[in-house]
């Protein structure tokens, strides 16, 4: 399909041979690691196919606490094919978080986050955070009883942080407790609030990536190697790389639909044996590592003040990794990455067993 | 007018015998319901899944036509990346600025 006149009615208005340059232009670093800059384009992925699923949910979802559970409901058992959109939305939502956490990782342990590339990395950390959020925000909104126990295990975790502990939980409940106000609460972060940082800090992310480029490993740097065009060749891999992800995600949504538990009661004890999602488990390992008291203080005030400073730590690391962005070798933070993702993983492993 | 009779006073007999064998059932059934109370608990259990057999068929069979059709739509990108990689190679795709125009 040539479409001439298409062609030169763009052309006249904007500069479209220019914009195709630029396209053609942009080359990627083809080396044996190039595969961790596909994690980037898998989550992006992931992200519009959550807006997507979500959307469409959200013209059938009631956020009222006498209406969300039978809503859901209705989506499952009488829409046609509602069953396989909340379960793709809900697989989703968890293959993004694992591919965020791969990039995460693969992003640190390749220390692309070194000079100039600080921003790309705080950018893609605060899009971590409030993926998880999402994923908090949207697990309340089904309103069974084990999402709400979930719920109010977390924002009372939050309510142990000092100072601040008070606010944060009252800022996520809306209320004394969880309630309605809170279902209401959490449904505006979801469809509203979240979506907007999401556009913006994604946007800003690959407007930094684009500006800086692809980061290639400091062991790789003296090496002599090819370089591709991002359009076609790059594109075209991805391209194949999100029909495996969507059929894997497809396969996961229809062996595995998510569970409806029955309906939240406030006034019932919490089901045995609640736990977060699986992103939450490492947190919930270590807090059950402290005591109940420890100098007189709080155990579970000191432990989130110890996760909090970790997490800030890991946040900030490219400030503190001053070898890497002088384009030295630095494997002490090499270390400190294999620690954080073997801790990572142990505690959820733990958690997901015990 | 006798068999009238006769059913009137059954009737009555019945029904005032009656809330006693209901309240004595209910009692000697209390163990039995209370008992079946998680069956039906799980009977409640809400199908996230088409439960259908005829449903359950078109969504595996779906499922199986949809990665017949990725893996084919994998064999073409690969098949247009190669193609694309012989001509970068070959070096037919960058443009010559001597080249005459043909108008």
């Amino acid at each position: 399909m040539n479409c001439p006149r298409l062609k030169a009615w763009l052309e006249e208005r904007y500069d479209w041979e220019g914009m195709k340059r630029l396209a053609k232009g942009k080359l990627i670093p083809e080396h044996r690691y190039d595969l961790w800059y596909y994690t980037g384009g898998i989550t992006l992925f992931l992200f519009i196919l959550q807006f997507l699923t979500g959307m469409l949910m959200a013209f059938y979802y009631v956020p009222h606490i006498d209406f969300a559970h039978k809503s859901i409901i209705e989506i499952v058992t009488k829409l046609n094919m509602g069953w396989f959109f909340r379960s793709l939305h809900h697989w989703g939502s968890q293959l993004a978080i694992v591919f965020l956490f791969i990039h995460l990782f693969g992003t640190l342990l390749l220390k692309s986050y070194r000079k100039p590339r600080e921003f790309v990395w705080l950018t893609g950390f605060i899009l971590l955070g409030i993926s998880i959020f999402f994923g908090l925000s949207g697990y309340l909104l089904l309103w069974d009883e084990r999402a709400f126990a979930a719920v109010r295990v977390a924002t009372g975790g939050a309510g142990a942080f000092p100072f601040i502990g008070g606010f944060i939980k009252a800022f996520l409940r809306g209320s004394m407790d969880v309630t309605g106000d809170t279902l209401l609460r959490f449904y505006a972060f979801h469809v509203a609030i979240l979506p907007i940082l999401t556009l913006g800090l994604i946007g800003l992310h690959i407007l930094l990536v684009q500006l800086h480029g692809m980061s290639v490993p400091l062991s790789l740097q003296a090496e002599k190697r090819r370089e591709i065009p991002f359009f076609p060749n790059a594109f075209y891999r991805d391209l194949a790389i999100w029909l495996v992800v969507t059929g894997v995600l497809v396969t996961l949504a229809v062996f595995l639909p998510p569970e409806i538990g029955v309906k939240a009661d406030p006034l019932a004890p919490p089901p045995e044996n609640v736990k977060p999602e699986w992103y939450f488990l490492f947190l919930m390992q270590t807090l059950k590592l402290f005591p109940g008291s420890i100098l007189g203080m709080n155990g579970e005030t000191i432990a989130i003040l110890l996760v909090s400073g970790a997490i800030l730590f890991f946040f900030l690391i490219p400030f503190f990794d001053q070898k890497s962005a002088r384009g030295e070798k630095s494997p002490l933070f090499t270390w400190i990455g294999v620690i954080y993702l073997l801790y990572f993983l142990t505690m959820t492993a733990v958690g997901f067993l015990s | 007018m006798q068999r009238l009779a006769i059913m009137g006073k059954f009737r009555i007999r019945v029904s005032s015998v009656w809330p006693v064998w209901r309240m004595a059932a209910a009692i000697l059934l209390l163990p039995v319901t209370a008992f079946a109370a998680p069956a039906a608990e799980k009977i409640a259990k809400i199908a996230v899944f088409p439960t259908a057999p005829y449903y359950i068929f078109i969504v595996y069979e779906s499922l199986a036509v949809f990665w017949v059709a990725i893996l084919g739509l994998l064999v073409i990108i690969r098949m247009k990346l190669r193609e694309i990689e012989r001509v970068q190679e070959m070096g037919a795709d960058r443009e010559d600025p001597d080249a005459p125009l043909l108008q």
